[in-house]
């Protein structure tokens, strides 16, 4: 193949860049001598790793214009958020345990044969390593739309959350309107009125009374906040933090916790009666393998299996581990799962201060639909452990993704159970606690499904860069953040952070325009995509999608979309922290002193998909 | 988007993937079909997500609308993403019959494929080229020998050969997978499904292209 099968227009695009390939190098392959080369012998951006974060970024650059050339050292996609089969995961519990992949400590696989638990298939089961789920209004969903990813998609309505109080699981939400959230048939009419008071307060109130109304709680507990100015009670301050904050943490300063709380709300009733989604068949490893097609349309050129083995910093040339050798324009952006070892000590002296936090997982496959949290003929639900709710004194939130064969994940009659838990320290405890909770979940099922057995178990501990509040994703400096702080005039090399503990999607598409902004000095995203091909523009041209008003309903009108404190349109996620300090006891101390409710103005955000989203 | 329409016409959605080597001239065959051109200097990708084109069989009143699945150059490293053959309801492997170490690649791919995809897909191998007869490297016996022996293994492969550059059985080729497919079961499980629409959508998916609020309540919408 040779170079009047490229497409022109990229080249032509970045006219920095020429495509006359001297000297074709060779990488390995499976397929015949005379198709082992590359067909450039340079690119403008070589990437490690096909993780979420670093396909977003192939798919942009790649649509823009630049070659880019993505490599993963795995055989499949999605490095640290793939969707494994059980017997990938097997093989990656291994490697974990021969300290092959950086930041993933002391995983333990273990499947459970007898019983009758025979007749699965390794291939019937998609685990992911880093389960998200999505609300409907946030930027990646923008840009999912945006950029066309979403038709390589399917995704479903995730409406069931559970709180687990008193020993027990309480269905908190269920598909309902915004005004029925709280199903709570029981609850006095002193309660419902408190609540409705706090959902007008959240959604409709106007700034100036919102500003008011906080002023004095900003970095004070958010149950204090809901105590005293709305007299509400325990299970609805649970319900409210944990379940529809989904906070990590017990002591959260009001301002994040309404921004969580927002969310949440404000992603009702968009697509119907659920405020997120879960993408069928796998969460980040189904949205990466997605974006790398994307990627791969606009030219980017793709090849797993494959190692950097050396770079040449004076002359930009990258050696793959078969020989084969490229020239790299512009940058080289390393996955922290796949640094190569060549670069391990450049990566430990940019990492050195950086703050880490911790999180454990445990994935668990049980014989059982789960139809006791999944309800609404849903696929998945989400089941919260608020700080203490454990006997065994949990100090954070445990957070369970349950997802049964109608997400594709499990063959029919089982479910995967996703605990999860972050904290900022690294305790030793935490695989404890969520065993423990699982057995809470696992006890509480058996009690109606008597022949309830685990199938599969994966537990492992991993490390993020990312702060649990995702303060530095929002508000990145050269000390918080590994990609500014990789960044540099004399190396092409950036590095980015393992998955973060968020169970949602937020925070991602800001990570990612953070490196493209490094990449490219613009921080501003123009997708030119090409849809000349497309037959049926005309027939599936999706409506252009507005954000919603949560309140009225109404698409909201675009100058405006950053409402409020807690921001609106696509930016209701948590990206609407980035206007503000937040100040929290374990992060960020000395932060942002002169810390003032009112300098939140409207236009003060930009965020992602204002003005770059526009079809 | 309707699935169903009047009188007995019968409407059904597949997924249909390309494999084969770079440049025996997959996505070429897809634009004659879909476009009815040919371009002689043909990129090697295609635009956004994938391209669709429709069939009608006339003795049996169905339409067939093939959402088509182009490579994208990610089969040069064979790093194919399962998401490809996620779904799939027909293969269609091509091969240069110019080329013979092309039509062997064909055949590992469909090794591969009955790795890889769903029981029950229709496989179809293409030989591209045709108006190239004078450099032809594989003979239609090699071919006829291959599709036999496939058959004594159980599996039933569609054989077709055309040029993408004249147009000559580019139609042919769709219009036999066409017939090979089960229409009846899919139009049967979509009527179950309360008009499903798409084969492989099931309950509880949610259409991004259609925020609620904007599908009830504006008719501002675009054209």
């Amino acid at each position: 193949m040779n170079r009047t099968e490229r497409r022109k227009s990229m080249a032509e695009r970045r006219p920095s860049t020429t495509y006359t390939p001297n000297v074709i190098p060779q990488l390995a392959g499976l397929e015949k001598p005379q198709n082992q080369y590359l067909e450039i012998d340079n690119c403008d951006v070589l990437i490690l790793g096909t993780g979420l974060q670093e396909s977003i970024l192939a798919s942009i650059l790649a649509w823009q214009g630049s070659q880019v050339l993505h490599i993963d050292k795995n055989n499949y996609y999605g490095d640290s958020s793939c969707t494994l089969t059980i017997e990938q995961s097997k093989k990656w519990s291994n490697e974990v345990n021969q300290g092959k992949i950086p930041h993933f400590q002391e995983a333990k696989f273990e499947v459970f044969p007898g019983g009758n638990n025979q007749g699965f298939n390794s291939k019937d089961f998609g685990i992911d390593l880093t389960p998200k789920i999505m609300f409907c209004q946030s930027d990646l969903l923008t840009f999912l739309i945006k950029s066309r990813v979403y038709r390589y998609l399917e995704f479903q309505s995730l409406s069931n959350f559970h709180v687990f109080e008193n020993d027990d699981f309480l269905q908190k939400i269920n598909s309902t309107t915004k005004q029925d959230i709280f199903i709570d048939k029981s609850l006095s009419l002193m309660t419902k009125r408190n609540l409705m008071k706090f959902l007008k307060f959240v959604l409709i109130e106007s700034n100036e009374t919102y500003k008011e109304k906080i002023k004095n709680w900003i970095n004070k507990p958010i149950q204090e906040f809901l105590k005293n100015e709305f007299k509400l009670e325990d299970p609805q301050i649970n319900e409210l933090v944990y379940a529809i904050g989904l906070s990590t943490k017990q002591d959260l300063n009001t301002k994040e916790a309404l921004i969580r709380i927002k969310r949440f709300l404000s992603s009702f009733d968009i697509y119907g009666k659920f405020p997120c989604m879960v993408s069928k068949y796998g969460g980040p490893g189904e949205l990466s393998q997605g974006f790398c097609r994307s990627s791969a349309v606009a030219g980017g050129i793709y090849k797993l299996n494959t190692k950097l083995a050396d770079f040449d910093p004076e002359l930009k040339i990258g050696h793959f581990d078969d020989g084969s050798h490229i020239k790299i324009n512009e940058k080289v952006i390393i996955s922290s799962s796949q640094i190569p070892h060549f670069l391990q000590s450049t990566y430990n002296q940019i990492t050195h201060n950086l703050k880490k936090n911790y999180i454990s997982r445990l994935t668990v496959i049980v014989n059982s639909s789960s139809n006791k949290f999944i309800q609404n003929n849903e696929s998945s639900a989400v089941l919260v452990f608020p700080p203490f709710s454990l006997e065994i004194n949990n100090t954070t939130t445990i957070q369970c993704l349950i997802q049964n064969h109608q997400s594709e994940i499990c063959s029919k009659g089982t479910s995967i159970w996703y605990f999860s838990t972050t904290t900022n320290k690294d305790v030793k405890i935490n695989q404890k606690i969520l065993q423990f909770a699982f057995e809470k979940m696992f006890n509480k099922v058996k009690i109606d499904e008597p022949n309830l057995e685990i199938i599969y178990k994966l537990q492992y501990n991993q490390e993020t860069y990312i702060a649990n509040n995702l303060l530095n994703v929002f508000k990145p400096t050269i000390e918080n953040n590994i990609i500014l702080k990789s960044n540099n005039e004399t190396s092409p090399l950036i590095f980015t952070s393992p998955p973060s503990g968020e169970i949602s999607y937020d925070g991602i598409m800001t990570d990612v325009i953070n490196c493209y902004s490094q990449i490219t000095g613009d921080d501003n995203i123009d997708l030119d995509l090409d849809s000349s091909d497309e037959e049926d523009n005309k027939e599936n041209e999706i409506q252009q999608y507005q954000p919603i008003d949560a309140v009225t309903g109404m698409p909201r009108k675009k100058s405006s979309v950053s409402g409020g404190i807690v921001g609106g349109g696509s930016s209701t996620n948590l990206g609407a922290l980035n206007e503000h300090a937040i100040e929290s006891s374990d992060e960020d101390e000395d932060e942002d002193e002169e810390m003032n409710v009112n300098d939140d103005d409207d236009d003060q955000h930009q965020p992602f998909g204002v003005h770059d989203m526009e079809l | 988007m309707s699935t169903q329409s009047g009188s007995n016409e019968r409407f059904a959605q597949f997924k249909l993937v390309l494999l084969g080597e770079s440049a025996v001239g997959k996505s070429s065959i897809v634009h004659r079909f879909v476009k009815n051109t040919f371009d002689d200097l043909r990129e090697s990708t295609i635009g956004a997500a994938f391209l669709t084109q429709q069939i009608t069989i006339p003795e049996t009143q169905t339409t067939i609308k093939f959402e088509i699945w182009d490579t994208a150059g990610q089969e040069r490293y064979k790093s194919l993403a399962p998401m490809y053959y996620r779904n799939a309801n027909a293969a269609l492997c091509v091969f240069d019959i110019t080329n013979k170490s092309s039509f062997a690649k064909a055949q590992d791919w469909i090794k591969e494929l009955k790795k890889q995809a769903p029981e029950g897909i229709v496989i179809a191998i293409v030989g591209n080229k045709s108006d190239l007869n004078d450099e032809r490297e594989v003979e239609q016996e090699e071919i006829e020998n291959y599709i036999q022996e496939q058959k004594s293994e159980g599996y039933d492969i569609i054989n077709a050969e055309c040029s993408a550059k004249t147009g000559d059985g580019v139609l042919t080729i769709f219009d036999k997978i066409g017939r090979a497919l089960p229409v009846d079961e899919v139009i049967e499980s979509n009527k179950s499904r309360q008009g499903g629409g798409i084969s492989n959508r099931r309950t509880g998916g949610v259409d991004l292209s259609r925020p609620r609020r904007q599908q009830a309540g504006q008719t501002n919408s675009c054209c």
